[in-house]
This record gives structure tokens, sequence and C-alpha cells, in this order.
């Protein structure tokens, strides 16, 4: 091939140098390496743990986009969504950040933030144009945890809150939900985190969150009762409406205070401790009676407006109250009676006297109230009866009365229960009264009076004309004597006129007759002085003027 | 195959890259320069095997973060989305946007595979002096050189989109940490296209015929 005479010489003296010498073009590759090296690097040290979280939806997440926040920092991201075997249950799984273990404990919880508004409050609104995300409440207490049950509804309390819990024991929830306002003289210091029934289902335990400082405020003698919406109540004391804000109207709520009598217990109540949840403000100010003794009371008449519930009092003042109306039929005397079944709290009633009688008589109210009531119904007279408590709703209660002259009574006993005995009401007393006087007017024979005042009416007719004939009389015969005697009685006085008149004889001589009189007079009592100031004169007669 | 004619290499001529002065490869020294231009002077691409390895082994090591990280982080009302190349097609093909999906797909994702598969190829085939097929290699070769620059369209889209998607809180695009990588990677393999020398696919048959 390289048969070119021309070209020969030149080609011959060509020296290709072939060096193979390390390239410095290596280190470009070497740089991405080392690039590449702390990239992989980094990303494996700050590579957090995965941990499934386990929803009943995914209602708004995301693979790959949703993240979770832990107090709106993020610290994760779902990587992916699936549905569990039996496909119940959504499982979500998401790397956290390193650091982030620590946080992850058993107790650690997990829910998603969606737009909220329940009863007072609104919330995770920010998520409508960002789409939903994983809110976290991270603890350190407990052990570690890669696997979780996401809650549906937002944790009202996180876990790192200052405050304390408690618990409170109610007969029913009533209106109270999740993050309902507990309030302490109106001012909200926490909330309702949970409620549930207890094991037995008899009754449901209310959790709730104290905030710090108030927490401080529970203590052993706290009394807590619901304050929901309006609590308006109809009872022997009238009408009453009771509420604490607009939003414990909406969603229910909780208040809480010291009872006045048992004043501010020292002790401050431990977490978790437990209260009794009370129906309402009025029925904590009652204290708990732990003894309750039970009596039956018979009544023959209406009980309508007594209910279960009333109280029963004496001197006006509360001892127990109605726990029980019947209605029975006596088949041997034919008659309806109303048992009413009383429960009285002996613990109301106090002791008078000195410390010993006291105690004496506080045994034989607590200890031995058979005795006890024997004696008030023997010895004293107590009788039992209704009386209106309210006149505008009708309402009745049992009141105790002591009734010196009723007739006497022995205590007796009835299924097992005392038989305090009755007496009608007051108001039944009236009635019977009423009816009583009713009865006698009855008795009355209204037909003879009747006949009797038609008998009187005619004698008083016949009376009348009697009466008549004698006017006429008296118009007829005496009228013109009458007359003719007024006439000349005229004449005589005329008569009179002139014999006694101005310039008449008889006047003239009586005017003189008066002035010599008083003439007379007047020598008299000249006479009279000077036998006042000279008596002598009377003798002597009258002195010369010269001795004057 | 049948060499058609007498090489400049066997007729010991070198061939000025600037100029296309033929020299004589004797009256070359150790460090040719062209006389004419003034031109490096080299029979082949110095090094030209070595330098496309380095290269390409650079390009692969890019390649994983360039689309393992996000190439965008778009804000949108707060909500930050990250997004790898991949992550953007398989959106786009979602939302049926087809044509956008392919294009990125091929801009993004397929070229800079391909040119780097290709590359390592040729330097295999090369390396174990092959003789299959020298055309179609070069064929190869030259579509590795023409497509490359292309790539870098997804810089482009991604400057572009930074630029103009700037609404605050509202709406706003950042390029991510694959951007860079990407870049890289696409820089690269030109560079690596550049160094290698197609003329040693056909030296390897001449030296066997």
């Amino acid at each position: 091939m390289t048969d070119n005479p021309q070209t020969e010489p030149q080609a011959a003296e060509a020296v290709i140098q072939s060096k193979r010498r390390f390239s410095i073009v290596w280190i470009v590759p070497l740089v991405a390496l080392a690039i590449g090296g702390w990239l992989a690097f980094k990303a494996i040290s700050e590579k957090g743990p995965t941990i499934t979280i386990t929803f009943s939806t995914a209602d708004g997440l995301e693979a790959g986009k949703t993240k979770i926040k832990f107090k709106d920092v993020e610290i994760g991201q779902v990587e992916t969504i699936a549905l569990n075997e039996d496909a119940s249950k959504v499982i979500v799984t998401a790397k956290m950040i390193k650091g982030s273990e620590p946080y992850l404990t058993n107790q650690t919880k997990f829910w998603v933030v969606r737009p909220r508004i329940s009863g007072g409050s609104v919330s995770g609104l920010g998520t409508v144009f960002s789409g939903a995300y994983i809110g976290i409440d991270g603890s350190r207490a407990g052990s570690s945890a890669h696997a979780f049950i996401g809650l549906e509804v937002p944790p009202v309390v996180t876990i790192d809150q200052p405050g304390r819990h408690f618990i409170l024991q109610a007969d029913t929830l009533g209106s109270i939900d999740i993050g309902a306002p507990v309030y302490y003289r109106q001012i909200q210091v926490g909330q309702v985190v949970g409620y549930s029934l207890d094991k037995d289902g008899k009754a449901v335990d209310i959790q709730i969150f104290i905030e710090a400082p108030h927490h401080t405020r529970v203590t052993e003698n706290t009394r807590f009762w619901n304050a929901s919406g309006f609590d308006v109540s109809l009872n022997a004391q009238g009408l009453k409406v009771e509420t604490q804000s607009m939003i414990s109207i909406l969603s229910g709520g909780i208040a809480f205070d010291v009872v006045k009598e048992t004043g501010q217990g020292e002790e401050e109540a431990k977490e978790n401790a437990t209260f009794y949840l009370y129906a309402d403000r009025s029925s904590t100010q009652e204290k708990k009676y732990t003894v309750r003794n039970y009596y039956a009371l018979l009544f023959d008449e209406s009980v309508r407006g007594l209910n279960i519930g009333a109280p029963v009092e004496i001197y006006g003042i509360k001892l127990g109250e109605v726990v029980d109306l019947k209605l029975e039929f006596d088949i041997e005397t034919k008659k309806f009676t109303v048992p009413v079944i009383v429960a009285i709290e002996p613990e109301r009633i106090s002791a008078a006297h000195s410390v010993a009688q006291k105690e004496k008589a506080l045994k034989m109210i607590e200890h031995d109230p058979d005795a006890f009531i024997k004696v008030l119904v023997e010895q004293q007279n107590l009788r039992a009866q209704l009386q209106s408590a309210n006149l505008l709703t009708g309402q009745l209660m049992v009141n105790l009365v002591f009734v010196p002259d009723a007739p006497k009574a022995s205590l007796s006993s009835r299924d097992g229960l005392r038989v305090v005995p009755t007496i009608p009401g007051s108001f039944e007393r009236l009635q019977e009264g009423l009816s009583k006087i009713i009865a006698n007017l009855e008795k009355v024979k209204f037909d003879q009076i009747g006949g009797d005042l038609q008998q009187v009416l005619k004698d008083a007719s016949a009376t009348l004309k009697q009466f008549g004939t004698l006017a006429k009389k008296l118009d007829t015969e005496t009228a013109p004597k009458m007359q003719a005697t007024i006439a000349e009685l005229e004449k005589t006085l005329i008569e009179l006129q002139r014999s006694i008149g101005k310039d008449s004889p008889l006047n003239y001589n009586a005017r003189n007759t008066l002035e010599e009189l008083s003439q007379a007079l007047r020598s008299i009592r000249e006479l009279a002085d000077t036998l006042e100031s000279r008596p002598q004169s009377i003798i002597f007669g009258k002195e010369k003027e010269v001795h004057e | 195959m049948k060499p058609c004619a007498a090489t400049a290499r066997q007729l010991g001529l070198i061939n000025c890259h600037d100029c296309h002065l033929l020299i004589t490869a004797a009256q070359a020294k150790a460090h040719p320069h062209c006389p004419r231009c003034g031109a490096h002077l080299h029979l082949r691409k110095p090094n030209s095997l070595a330098r496309t390895w380095a290269l390409v082994c650079a390009a692969i090591i890019l390649i994983i973060p360039a689309n393992v990280l996000p190439i965008t982080v778009t804000t949108t009302l707060g909500a930050k989305q990250a997004d790898t190349i991949m992550s953007g097609v398989i959106y786009f093909m979602q939302t049926g946007s087809w044509e956008i999906a392919s294009v990125i797909f091929i801009a993004s994702v397929f070229v800079p595979f391909a040119k780097l598969l290709i590359l390592i190829f040729l330097l295999l085939s090369v390396h174990f002096r092959s003789v299959w097929r020298p055309k179609d290699r070069t064929t190869l070769y030259r579509l590795t050189e023409l497509v490359g620059r292309w790539s870098m369209v997804d810089i482009y889209v991604v400057t572009i989109l930074v630029a103009l998607v700037k609404l605050g809180a509202v709406a706003a695009i950042e390029a991510g940490p694959a951007a860079v990588f990407f870049a890289g990677v696409v820089v690269i393999t030109m560079f690596a296209a550049e160094n290698f020398d197609p003329r040693i696919i056909w030296d390897v048959i001449e030296e066997n015929v």
C-alpha cells in the first residue's frame, strides 16, 4: 500500500509518540464521584426512621406529597398509601427526618389536619388550599415505636401542654362534646379531651384537661357541674335559667368551683383524680348524704303536683325527698290510697344543747331512727301533709308538721317501712272547711223561709192599707181644723205684737222700771264700796270731809 | 470491510484540526504545531479513549442525583412540592398532556441515557477491537454529537419557569438541586462525545487488514 515513491520518504520519518500517562481528565469523574458520594452520605446520614400509621380513610392524603408536621414544622413525608389486608383500614408509610426518633413512642399521636368546624372553633383553614397534612403530637415518654394508629379527631390538648387531667363521672354525657370548654368563674380554663363509658357501662367517664396555672384551683373539695346550654328548670322553687357562655350553649360545657361550706381544701387534686359531675350548679351546693331512711306516707287525697324528687320539709328546711309514688286499691275498704315513699336524710339534722346531749341526740337520730320517729309521732304528734310549694306551677311538697290537737296515732309498719301518719294538706283543709260551710247551708230550709217571708209581706201590705185610711182621715178631717187653728194663732200673735210693741204702755213701763232698778243697783254698789273701805260707817255713819 | 483508500496516518500525514493543512508527521516534533495556523497537531485526538472514559464515568455518577433529587420545587399557597424529572413526566402524563410529557421524557431522560449508553458501547467496542459494523457505529457517534446539546432544553425550561413564576405566596417555582447535576451531565457528555475520536473505530479495522 505504501508504494507511492513521492510520499514514502516523508512518511518514513514520521514519529508517533504514543504516551500512556495518567490523564488529568480523570479528575472530572473523581470530582463527580466525590460530589455523588457526599450526596449519598448526606442522604444516608439524614435518613430518618420509616413509620406506618393506620387511618380509617386516606381522605386528603397523597403519597409522596402529604407532609407530617409537628408544631407546623415539617418532620416527615408520606411515601406510600396502601390498604391493609382486609381493606378495612389505610396504612400510610411515611419517612421521618433524622432526629425525630425520640418523639416516636407509643404515646405519640397522629391525626390528619383538615378544615374542621365544630362547636365553638374553626381549625385547619390553611389546609383548604394547601391540602391536608398529618399532624403529630410527639411524646418522649413511652417506649419507641414504628407503627401507629392515627386518630380520627385531632387531640384537643397536646402532650407537652402544662396542666392536669381529671376524670369526671357522670350519669349521662348530656350535650358535652370533645373540646367543650371548662369554666372556672366563667373563665375558660380547660377543655374536655375525651369521654368513654366506664367498665360496666353504668356511667360516663369524661376526661378533662385544666391548663396551667389554673389546674391548682382544682382541689379535693372542688365540685364540677354540667354547664351545658340553657339549664331551664321548673321546680318547686320556680323557673330558673342558667348558662355560662354562648359557646357552652352551642357545644356544652363544664364548670367547677369550691363549695362554700367545705371551703378551699389545701390538697391539690392529683393527675387523673376522679370527681363526680353534678347535673347543675345548685346540686353541687347540696351535701351528699350517705344515710337515707325511708318512710311511707299514706294519702287519700290527690297528689297531683307531687313529683319524685319533691322536697320533704320540716319548718321549711329540707329534710329529704319523695322517692316513689304509687296508687293502691284496698279490696276490703274499697278505697284508693296513695302511698308516698320518702327518703329522709338524718344527717341534715344537728343537735342542740351540750356536747354529751348532742352526741346522744345524734346517736338516736342516726343510729336508731325508728325510736326517734316513734317519739316524734306518738309524743309530739308529727304528721305529714301535702302543701303547695308553688302556687304558679301547682307543685306540691311534703311538709312535716306538729299538730298538737291531732288525734293520737301510733307508728305502724307497712312493707317494712315505717308509716308516718298524715293529715290533709292545708289546701285540702281549706277545701274541707268550705265544704262544711256548704253542707251547713244546705241544712237551712229555704222554702219555709220563703213562705214565712211571703206571710210577712202580706201582713205588711194590710198594715200599709190601714196607714192609707189613716192618712185620708187626716187629710179630710184634721187638715181644715188645723188651718182654722193656724189662723187664730196668727191673730193672737198680731195682738201680742201690738201689746208689747215699741210704743206700747207695757214697753214704756218696763223701761222706766229698768232705769229705776239700775239706779237702785248703783246705790247699793256705792254702799258696798263704802262698807268695804270703812266698815265702821255702818255703825258710826259717814265721817266728815275734813277728816279725810 | 474493505478499505477504500490509504488514510493519512498510513501515509504519515497529520491533518491540522483547524485549517485542515496536511503536514508530514516526520517533520513534527514532540509537540508539533501547524506551520500555517499554529494549532496543536495530533495524529489522533490525544488520549481520546481515556478522556472519554473519564468523562463518561463522571456523567454516570452525576446522572444519579440528577434523576433522584428534585429538579423543581413548586410552592403553591404555602404547599411545597418537589418534583424530580421523572415525577414531572408522570404528572404531565396523568394530567393528559402527552405531548409535553413525551418532549420532557425524550429530552431529559431518553437522550442523556442513550448518549451515555452509546458512548459506553463505542468505547467498549474500540477497547475490544471490534470490527462489527464500523459505519453504523460512526452513525451512532454522529447522532450522539448531534442530539447531545438538546438535552439542555430541560434546563432552559426550568430557568424560564423560575424566572416567570414568581408570584410570592400564591405560586413560586425554584430550581432544585438536580438542575445543577443535570446540567453537569449534559455538559460532560457533550465533552465526552467531543473527546471521542471516531477514527479510532476505523484504525482497528485497518490494522486488522
